[in-house]
C-alpha cells in the first residue's frame, strides 16, 4: 500500500512535470469520455425497463384484424397490429381474468381553467380505466385514482399530474377543486406526484420519450364526450367514418389495452379467453386473417416496437470507437514521454524498483490521467445532455444517475489502459544499464 | 562478497559479437575496497553491471554475499540490489525534480519502509556526507560536489553490503574528488565492500586492491602490499605485464 501511495504520488508529480503535454491528455480522454458517456447515457436511458418490478406480468394485448391479405408489418408477418379497435378494446374489456386490465388511449380536450387570469388552453388527456393507475403503479401525491363504479358510469372525475397541479393551482393540495373540460366539470379526485415513465411504455406510439398526459379522464367518457385519438390510428378497410360512433364502430386500431397476469395459468386463460373471443368474431365476419392474439411482456413490446432507434445504437458504437481513438492517440505521446524518461528508470531500477514496479507507476499515471479526463469528460457529458434536453423540450429526461457516473469512471479506466499498456511495457523493459552511463 | 567464476558476456549485434567479458573470474572479500581500473572499452562498465545485477551474463556463475545469483528473477535481483547494493555514479544521476530527502528516500521507498524510519535513516545517511540543512534543496540548487555527497547519502542510506562506485571523482574538481574519497574510505572503514571505477591512478591506488582490466580479462590483480596474483584468470600473454 506505501508503495502504492508512493507510486500514485510519482504519476502527480510526472503530470506536474509538463503541464501543457497533461492538460491536452487530458483533454483528449476528457472528449473521449464526454461523447461516450452521452451516448451511453441515451442509449441507457432509451432501452431501459421502465419498471423493472412488474415488466413482466404486464402484457400488451394485441389481436390480428388487419388486412386478410397483407400483414400489418410486411418485414415481420408473425407480428400482429399494435393497437385495438374500439369495439374490440371494450369487449375484452369484459374478461374477469387479468389482475388488472386497461384500455387506454390519447385524446385531446380544451381545459378552461377557474383563473380568470389563465386562458383556456389544449391539453393532451388519457382516457383509461381505474386499473391503470393499480397496474402501473402511478405514484399519487394527493388523493388515488377512481374506483371501477367511477368507470362504469362514468362518474365527472379526473386525476391531473403534479404539472398540470402547479399550473392551475400553484401546486396546492386541488383534491376536490373542479375543472372544466370541454361544456363539462370534472372534479380533481387525485393528483400525481412527478412521474416519468422512460420510455412511456403504456403508449409509444407517437412520441415513446414525451411526456405522460396532464390529465386522466375515465375511458367511458368517450362515447359521451365524442372523444377521437390524438395518437396514432391505423386502418386497412375502406369504410367511410362519418362521425363518432361510425368511428366507434369501424376497424380502425387506435386503442392501446395492457393486462396483468401474474401467473402463467392466468395467461394461459387470458390467450384461451381472446382465442375464443376472436374465433366468434370471425363467425361474424371478421379477423379473417389466421389466428394471432398476442400477449407481450413489456420489453417484448418495446423491442418490437423498436423503441431504441437504429441511429441510437450506431451512435454509441461510433462514440465507443471515438474514445478508443483518442486513447490510441495517446499512445505515442505517452511512448515518447515515457522513453524520455528512461535515465530515471535506469536509477529507479539500479535502486531497487522492479519491472513490474515500473509498469505499476507508468499506468497508474496513465489511469490518473484517465481518472482526470473521466471526471473533466462527465462534466462536459452533463452539459451536452443538458443542451440536448433544451432542443429537445424535455425537460430533465436525459440526466447522468449514478450507474452512468460509474460507466463514465469505468471508461475513463479503460481508456487510460488502453493509452498506457504499451508505452508501460516499453519503458519497463528499457535495459538500466544502457541509461546509467558507467565508465 | 562478490565469487564470479568463468563469466561470459556477448555482445551480439547482427553481424558482429563482441565477446565483453570471456572466462573472467573474481573473488572479493566483504569489507575490501577494490579499485578497477583499464582503458575505454576495457570491460570496465559490463563488470560493474554483472556485478550490480544491471545485466546479466551468458556463461558462469555468481554469488553474491553467499547467495547464488546467477539465474534470479527480475524481480528477485530487484530486491538484492535494494537490499545490498549502493550505487554511485560519475553523473550523480540525482532525480532532478526530486529535493535531496526525497533523492535519498527512493531506495527505502522501494523497501516499503514506514516513514519514520525512512526519515530516521535519511538524516543519518545526510549527517555523514555533512548536508542535512540542504535536505529540501533540488539538485539544481547544489554544486557538483555537494551532488555527489548526495549520490553517496543515497547508496549508503540503505546499509547495503556492497557499494558500487562509477568514476564517483570523474566530473569533480581535485578537491571536491578528495573529500568524496575521504567519505567513500569512510564508509568502507565501517565495514562496507567497495568497488571503484576510476582512471585516476592516485585514487586507485587509495583502495586496498587494483584490479586492471583490458579486452575483457583481468590482466592484473595485486594487493598493494604483496603484489601478489590472487585469481588465476591471467591470460598467457599478459602474464608478465606490469601495470
Amino acid at each position: 500500500m506505501t508503495v502504492f501511495v508512493y507510486q500514485l504520488r510519482l504519476a502527480f508529480k510526472s503530470l506536474r512535470r509538463n503541464p501543457v503535454l497533461s492538460a491536452l491528455m487530458v483533454v483528449a480522454i476528457g472528449l473521449g469520455i464526454a461523447v461516450s458517456t452521452a451516448s451511453v447515457t441515451i442509449y441507457y436511458i432509451y432501452s431501459g425497463n421502465p419498471i423493472p418490478q412488474k415488466s413482466d406480468v404486464l402484457f400488451h394485448v394485441e389481436l390480428d384484424n388487419w388486412h386478410p391479405d397483407k400483414p400489418f408489418d410486411s418485414d415481420h408477418p408473425e407480428r400482429a397490429p399494435f393497437q385495438l379497435s374500439y369495439r374490440d378494446a371494450t369487449a375484452i374489456m369484459q374478461s374477469d381474468v387479468p389482475t388488472y386490465q386497461t384500455a387506454a388511449f390519447r385524446g385531446e380536450f380544451i381545459v378552461f381553467p377557474d383563473d380568470d387570469q389563465q386562458r383556456p388552453f389544449r391539453e393532451h388527456i388519457r382516457m383509461c380505466f381505474s386499473d391503470f393507475f393499480l397496474m402501473f403503479e402511478v405514484p399519487f401525491q394527493y388523493g388515488n385514482g377512481w374506483d371501477e363504479a367511477a368507470d362504469q358510469t362514468p362518474e365527472s372525475v379526473i386525476v391531473i399530474d403534479s404539472e398540470m397541479n402547479q399550473k392551475l393551482f400553484g401546486g396546492i393540495n386541488s383534491v376536490g377543486r373542479s375543472l372544466k373540460i370541454q361544456d363539462r366539470y370534472f372534479t380533481i379526485i387525485g393528483v400525481l406526484a412527478p412521474w416519468r415513465p422512460t420510455p412511456k411504455y403504456y403508449d409509444p406510439t407517437g412520441d415513446p420519450f414525451g411526456k405522460p398526459e396532464g390529465i386522466f379522464m375515465p375511458f367511458n367518457f368517450t362515447p359521451v364526450l365524442e372523444v377521437y385519438s390524438s395518437g396514432s390510428t391505423w386502418g386497412w378497410t375502406p369504410d367511410s367514418i362519418t362521425n363518432h360512433e361510425g368511428y366507434m364502430q369501424s376497424e380502425m386500431l387506435w386503442i392501446q389495452m395492457w393486462v396483468q397476469l401474474d401467473s402463467a395459468t392466468q395467461k394461459q386463460a387470458y390467450q384461451d379467453y381472446l382465442d375464443a373471443y376472436v374465433i366468434e368474431q370471425k363467425k361474424l365476419g371478421r379477423f379473417a386473417r389466421p389466428l394471432n392474439n398476442r400477449l407481450l411482456n413489456v420489453m417484448t413490446m418495446l423491442e418490437e416496437q423498436e423503441v431504441v432507434p437504429d441511429s441510437t445504437r450506431s451512435q454509441l458504437v461510433v462514440s465507443l470507437l471515438f474514445l478508443v481513438v483518442c486513447a490510441i492517440n495517446l499512445i505515442g505521446i505517452l511512448l515518447g514521454k515515457f522513453l524520455s524518461r528512461a535515465p530515471e528508470i535506469g536509477v529507479r531500477r539500479a535502486l531497487g524498483a522492479s519491472r513490474s514496479s515500473v509498469f505499476i507507476q507508468h499506468v497508474l499515471e496513465c489511469e490518473v490521467i484517465g481518472v482526470l479526463g473521466g471526471g473533466l469528460g462527465l462534466a462536459i457529458s452533463v452539459l451536452v445532455l443538458n443542451l440536448i434536453n433544451r432542443m429537445l423540450s424535455t425537460g430533465e429526461h436525459l440526466h447522468l444517475d449514478l450507474t452512468m457516473v460509474g460507466a463514465g469512471l469505468l471508461l475513463s479506466l479503460v481508456a487510460g489502459l488502453i493509452a498506457g499498456v504499451y508505452p508501460s511495457w516499453r519503458i519497463c523493459h528499457v535495459a538500466p544499464a544502457v541509461h546509467l552511463k558507467m565508465q | 562478497m562478490i565469487k564470479m567464476q568463468e563469466i561470459r558476456k556477448i555482445y551480439r549485434t547482427e553481424h558482429v559479437e563482441t565477446h565483453a567479458l570471456d572466462s573472467f573470474d573474481l573473488e572479493v572479500k566483504a569489507g575490501e575496497f577494490i579499485s578497477i581500473m583499464g582503458p575505454s572499452g576495457s570491460g570496465k562498465t559490463t563488470l560493474l553491471n554483472l556485478i550490480g545485477l544491471l545485466d546479466s551474463f551468458d556463461n558462469g556463475s555468481y554469488v553474491l554475499d553467499g547467495e547464488d545469483v546467477t539465474k534470479l528473477s527480475d524481480r528477485q535481483m530487484s530486491h538484492i540490489r535494494n537490499l545490498k547494493i549502493g550505487f554511485i555514479f560519475q553523473t550523480f544521476n540525482l532525480i532532478p525534480d526530486l529535493n535531496v530527502f526525497d533523492n535519498i528516500d527512493v531506495p527505502l521507498r522501494y523497501r516499503g519502509m514506514p516513514a519514520r524510519e525512512r526519515r530516521t535513516s535519511i538524516e543519518e545517511a545526510l549527517s555523514t556526507v555533512g548536508l542535512v540543512s540542504r535536505m529540501k534543496h533540488l539538485p539544481t540548487q547544489l554544486s557538483g560536489g555537494q551532488q555527489q555527497r548526495v549520490a553517496v547519502a543515497r547508496a549508503i542510506v540503505g546499509r547495503p553490503k556492497l557499494i558500487l562506485a562509477d568514476e564517483p571523482t570523474g566530473n569533480l574538481d581535485t578537491a571536491m574528488a578528495n573529500d568524496i574519497m575521504d567519505l567513500l574510505e569512510k564508509v568502507n572503514e565501517s565495514g562496507t565492500t567497495l568497488v571503484m571505477v576510476t582512471h585516476d591512478p592516485d585514487l586507485a591506488r587509495r583502495a586496498s586492491r587494483q584490479i586492471h582490466l583490458l579486452d575483457g580479462s583481468l590482466i592484473d590483480l595485486k594487493t598493494q602490499d604483496s603484489h601478489v596474483p590472487l585469481i588465476n584468470a591471467v591470460p598467457a600473454a599478459f602474464a608478465n605485464a606490469d601495470c
